[in-house]
C-alpha cells in the first residue's frame, strides 16, 4: 500500500508544521473517564441489587430505581458525550487541517459540561427528597436530567459547535473526509434533538410540569430516546470510527461514496423509529407500522457502514493480534451490526410480542452504547490521546486485558440477558405462571449478568488507570514514528503492510 | 465526485436539517393532532362526561412521588392488546381491559414504561387493600416473597417501633389505588370485581373507553383460533372466544387480594 495513496485517500494527515496544541482533548478527556468509573461503578450496583434487593436498602439515595437513570444518563451524557468531544477536538483540526479554533473556549465546555452533569446525577439521586420540578427527576426514560442541567448541556454543546464550526470554517482541506461528515452531523443533530427532546414540554408548561399530557408525551420521549441513540451517538461513533479505523489499520477507506450513502440514510431514516417501542402501545396501528417499516429501511445505513469498514480493512486482518485500536474498532462494527439487527427484527410485532419489556431489550440496548460506541470511543482513545501527550502508551499488555475483559464480559452479560429476556417474555404470555415465578427464574441470568458486568467494569478501571499514567510518566516527546514502535507496528509492520 | 467545500457544507446542513424536519412533522407533529391524544380542550365538560376525570390534588402529589422514585422504571402502564396480558392483569374472573388512548390525557409526564422488572400496574388499582400496600412499600419481601423490589422506607416514619405511612406513602397508594379506575369514582368500600359490568371485561373504564379497549382485547383473543399467524403468542391452554364468557381465572400474583378494608385514601 503506497503511503501516497493513503494520503490522497486520507486528507487528515496533517503537514508536518502543523502542531495542535491538545489540550482540550485533554480536558474532555479525563471529565469522560472521571464519569465512566463512576457511572460504571452504579452500573455494577444496580446489577448487584438484582441479587442483594437489600443492599443499601434504606439509603433512599442509593435506591435502584435512583441509581438507574443516573447510570444510564450518565453513561450517555456523562461518558460518551465528553469522550466524543475529546476526540472531535482532535479530529476536526486533523480533517481540517488547521489548528482548534480556541483551545480555551474547549476547556471551558469540559467544565460546563463536567459541572452540568454533577449537578444532574445529584439531582437524580435526590437525597434531600426534594419534590421541586425543576429539581426532581423528569421521569421520562432518557430525558430524565432536570431542567436546571438542561440548561448547563445545552450552554455546553453550543460552545463545542461554535468551536467546532470556527475550525471547520478556517479548514485548508478541499475536500471532506467522511468522519467530518459524520462530526459535523452530530453536532446538528444533538442540538435538533436534544433541545427538541428537552425543552419544548417545559417552555409549554404552565405550572412546572411537562406541558405534554400522555401520549403526546410518550411518543416526544420516544423521538427523542430514539435519537438519543441514532443521531447522537450513532453519527458521533461512527465519525470516530471512520477516522480511527484507516489510521490504525493504516489503510485507506473502502469506499467513500458507500460512506456518504450511510450518512444520508441514517439522517434520513432514523428520525422516523421512535414509534417501534410502543409496538402493541396505546399508539395508532398505522404509526407503529411506519416504525416497523422504517426499522427494516435502517439495514441500508448500517450495511452501508459494516461493509465499508470491513472493506476497509480487507487484507489487514492480521494486524488484528496486536493492534488493540483495531480490535476495539472490528468487535464494536460485529456488534452494531448484529445490534442494528436486533433492532430492526425487534420493531416486527410478533417479536416485540414476546421480548418488549423483557431483560432482552437491555441486552440490546448495551450492545449499542457499551458493545459498539463505547467500544469505538476506547479505540478512539487508545490511538489519539499517546499522540496528544506526545508519549507512548504506559502499557499495551494492559489494553489488551481491557479489551478482552470488555468484550468477553459483555458477551456474558448480554447473551444471559438475551437467553434470560426471551424467556421471561415467553413465560409472561403464559397467565397460569404467577409473575413472581417468572422473576426467580431469570435470577441466575442476572447473577450472570452482574459478573459480565464487574468484567466490563474492571476493564473501565484498567483504561483509567492507563490513562493516567500514559499522561502523568515523565517522557521526552515521543514523535509519530517512536509511537507506533510503541503499539508493536513500527517499520517492520508497515513494510509488511 | 467533485465536492465544492463551501457549497457542500451549507447543502449537507441544509440537508440534515430538512430530513430532519419532514420525519419530525410525520412522526410526531401530525400524530399529536389525533383527539384522543390528549384533552378536548374546547369542551372539557363534555369530555369528562364520557371519559376519565382529572386527577385530585393529592393523588397528582401520589403521582409526584413515583415520578420521584422511578417506579417507572420497573412497572409499565399499558396493557397490550395480547391474550396472555389480559388475562395476566385481569381481576378475579374479570379480563383485564387492553389500554385506551385516553387513559392517558391527564398524564404529564406519561408513565408509560419499557421494562417489567415487576408486573404491570394499569389495572393495579383495588387490586390490593391499603393496608397491603403500605406493607409491601415498607418491605415488598414480606407481602411477596422473592421480590427484588427496593423498600422504600424513607416513605414510612417510626413510631415507637411501628413504621407509620408518611404523607408522601399516602399520596403514592392514593394515586396506585386509582390506576384503570375513574378518579374520583374508585372507592375501595363500595368496589367489587365486576363494579356493575357483567361482560367478563373489568370494572375499568367509562363507557366510551371500555367498547374501543374491549374490541381491542375481543380482536386479540379471538385472534388464538385464526391460526398461528397473526402474531399472538400462544401461552397454556389454548382458548376459544366462548371461553371469555366463561371467564377463565387465574393465579393473583403475589399473595391472593386481601378482600378490600374501609376508605383510607383519604389522609
Amino acid at each position: 500500500m503506497a503511503i501516497e495513496q493513503i494520503k490522497a485517500m486520507q486528507p487528515s494527515a496533517p503537514p508536518e508544521r502543523l502542531q495542535h496544541e491538545d489540550s482540550a482533548v485533554k480536558w474532555a478527556l479525563w471529565v469522560g473517564l472521571g464519569y465512566l468509573v463512576m457511572f460504571g461503578t452504579i452500573g455494577v450496583i444496580a446489577a448487584v441489587k438484582f441479587m442483594i434487593p437489600d443492599l443499601f436498602y434504606s439509603v433512599q439515595w442509593m435506591s435502584w430505581s435512583r441509581i438507574r437513570p443516573a447510570h444510564v444518563q450518565g453513561m450517555i451524557f456523562g461518558w460518551l458525550l465528553p469522550i466524543y468531544m475529546s476526540l472531535f477536538y482532535y479530529m476536526v483540526p486533523r480533517l481540517c487541517g488547521t489548528k482548534l479554533y480556541s483551545e480555551k473556549l474547549g476547556k471551558a465546555t469540559s467544565i460546563v459540561w463536567g459541572i452540568g452533569i454533577l449537578i444532574a446525577t445529584y439531582c437524580l439521586l435526590n437525597p434531600s427528597n426534594t419534590t421541586n420540578l425543576f429539581l426532581v427527576t423528569k421521569g421520562k426514560e432518557y430525558e430524565e436530567y432536570p431542567i436546571v442541567s438542561n440548561i448547563f448541556l445545552l450552554v455546553g454543546w453550543v460552545m463545542l459547535m461554535w468551536n467546532l464550526c470556527n475550525t471547520f470554517a478556517r479548514r485548508t482541506y478541499t475536500q471532506m473526509y467522511a468522519a467530518l461528515w459524520y462530526v459535523m452531523g452530530c453536532l446538528l443533530w444533538t442540538a435538533f434533538v436534544y433541545v427538541i427532546g428537552n425543552w419544548p414540554s417545559q417552555l409549554f408548561s404552565t405550572d412546572g410540569v411537562g406541558g405534554f399530557s400522555g401520549l403526546n408525551d410518550a411518543n416526544i420521549n420516544w423521538f427523542y430516546g430514539h435519537s438519543v441513540v441514532g443521531l447522537i451517538a450513532t453519527p458521533g461513533g461512527l465519525g470516530i470510527a471512520y477516522y480511527f479505523l484507516p489510521k490504525a489499520a493504516n489503510s485507506p477507506l473502502y469506499s467513500h461514496k458507500l460512506s456518504l450513502i450511510g450518512f444520508w440514510t441514517l439522517g434520513a431514516i432514523y428520525i422516523w423509529n421512535g414509534a417501534h417501542h410502543m409496538i402493541y402501545g396505546p399508539i395508532p396501528y398505522w404509526l407503529q407500522t411506519v416504525a416497523t417499516i422504517f426499522s427494516f429501511l435502517l439495514f441500508i445505513p448500517v450495511l452501508s457502514v459494516v461493509t465499508n469498514f470491513f472493506g476497509t480493512i480487507r487484507g489487514e486482518w492480521h494486524q488484528l493480534r496486536t493492534n488493540v485500536p483495531l480490535k476495539f474498532i472490528i468487535a464494536g462494527t460485529v456488534f452494531y451490526f448484529l445490534v442494528s439487527s436486533q433492532g430492526s427484527f425487534q420493531a416486527l410485532r410478533s417479536l416485540s410480542a414476546v421480548v418488549h419489556f423483557t431483560d432482552y431489550i437491555i441486552g440490546h440496548s448495551h450492545m449499542a452504547l457499551f458493545g459498539t460506541f463505547t467500544f469505538y470511543a476506547y479505540a478512539g482513545v487508545y490511538y489519539a490521546i499517546p499522540r496528544a501527550f506526545k508519549k507512548p502508551l504506559y502499557s499495551e499488555g494492559m489494553a489488551d486485558w481491557h479489551f478482552w475483559l470488555s468484550f468477553l464480559g459483555f458477551i456474558v452479560f448480554s447473551a444471559a440477558l438475551w437467553v434470560g429476556g426471551y424467556a421471561q417474555g415467553q413465560m409472561w404470555n403464559d397467565p397460569n405462571i404467577p409473575f413472581i415465578e417468572t422473576v426467580n427464574f431469570m435470577k441466575p441470568f442476572w447473577h450472570a449478568r452482574a459478573g459480565g458486568g464487574a468484567a466490563m467494569l474492571i476493564g473501565m478501571y484498567l483504561f483509567v488507570w492507563n490513562m493516567y499514567k500514559t499522561a502523568t510518566v515523565p517522557a521526552p516527546p515521543a514523535t509519530e514514528d517512536e509511537i507506533r514502535v510503541a503499539e508493536g507496528r513500527g517499520a517492520a509492520a508497515q513494510a509488511n503492510a | 465526485m467533485k465536492i465544492l467545500p463551501e457549497k457542500s457544507a451549507w447543502q449537507t446542513g441544509m440537508g440534515v436539517a430538512l430530513t430532519f424536519v419532514v420525519g419530525l412533522t410525520f412522526t410526531m407533529l401530525l400524530p399529536s393532532f389525533n383527539e384522543n391524544w390528549s384533552l378536548n380542550t374546547l369542551n372539557p365538560a363534555g369530555d369528562q362526561a364520557h371519559y376519565h376525570q382529572p386527577y385530585t390534588a393529592q393523588q397528582l402529589h401520589g403521582r409526584l412521588i413515583y415520578q420521584r422514585e422511578g417506579c417507572v422504571y420497573c412497572h409499565t402502564q399499558q396493557i397490550r392488546p395480547l391474550e396472555g396480558e389480559i388475562k395476566r392483569y385481569s381481576i378475579g374472573t374479570s379480563l383485564a381491559l387492553p389500554s385506551n388512548e385516553r387513559e392517558y390525557v391527564y398524564d404529564r409526564p406519561h408513565f408509560l414504561g419499557t421494562r417489567r422488572i415487576g408486573p404491570d400496574l394499569s389495572r393495579e388499582g383495588g387490586k390490593y387493600s391499603d393496608d397491603w400496600q403500605y406493607s409491601h412499600f415498607y418491605y415488598p419481601r414480606q407481602m411477596v416473597p422473592g421480590s427484588i423490589m427496593p423498600a422504600f422506607t424513607w416513605l414510612f416514619k417510626d413510631n415507637e417501633g411501628t413504621p407509620v405511612p408518611t404523607q408522601e406513602a399516602r399520596d403514592l397508594v392514593a394515586y396506585v389505588q386509582t390506576l384503570g379506575f375513574e378518579r374520583e369514582v374508585y372507592d375501595p368500600a363500595t368496589y367489587n370485581a365486576s363494579n356493575g359490568h357483567d361482560d367478563g371485561w373489568g370494572p375499568w373504564l367509562k363507557p366510551q373507553d371500555r367498547q374501543a379497549s374491549q374490541q381491542l382485547g375481543e380482536n386479540a383473543v379471538n385472534r388464538i383460533t385464526a391460526g398461528p399467524d397473526h402474531g399472538t403468542v400462544r401461552g397454556g391452554t389454548e382458548k376459544t372466544p366462548a371461553d371469555i364468557t366463561t371467564k377463565p381465572g387465574m393465579a393473583p400474583t403475589g399473595p391472593a387480594a386481601p378482600t378490600p378494608t374501609g376508605p383510607a385514601t383519604t389522609p
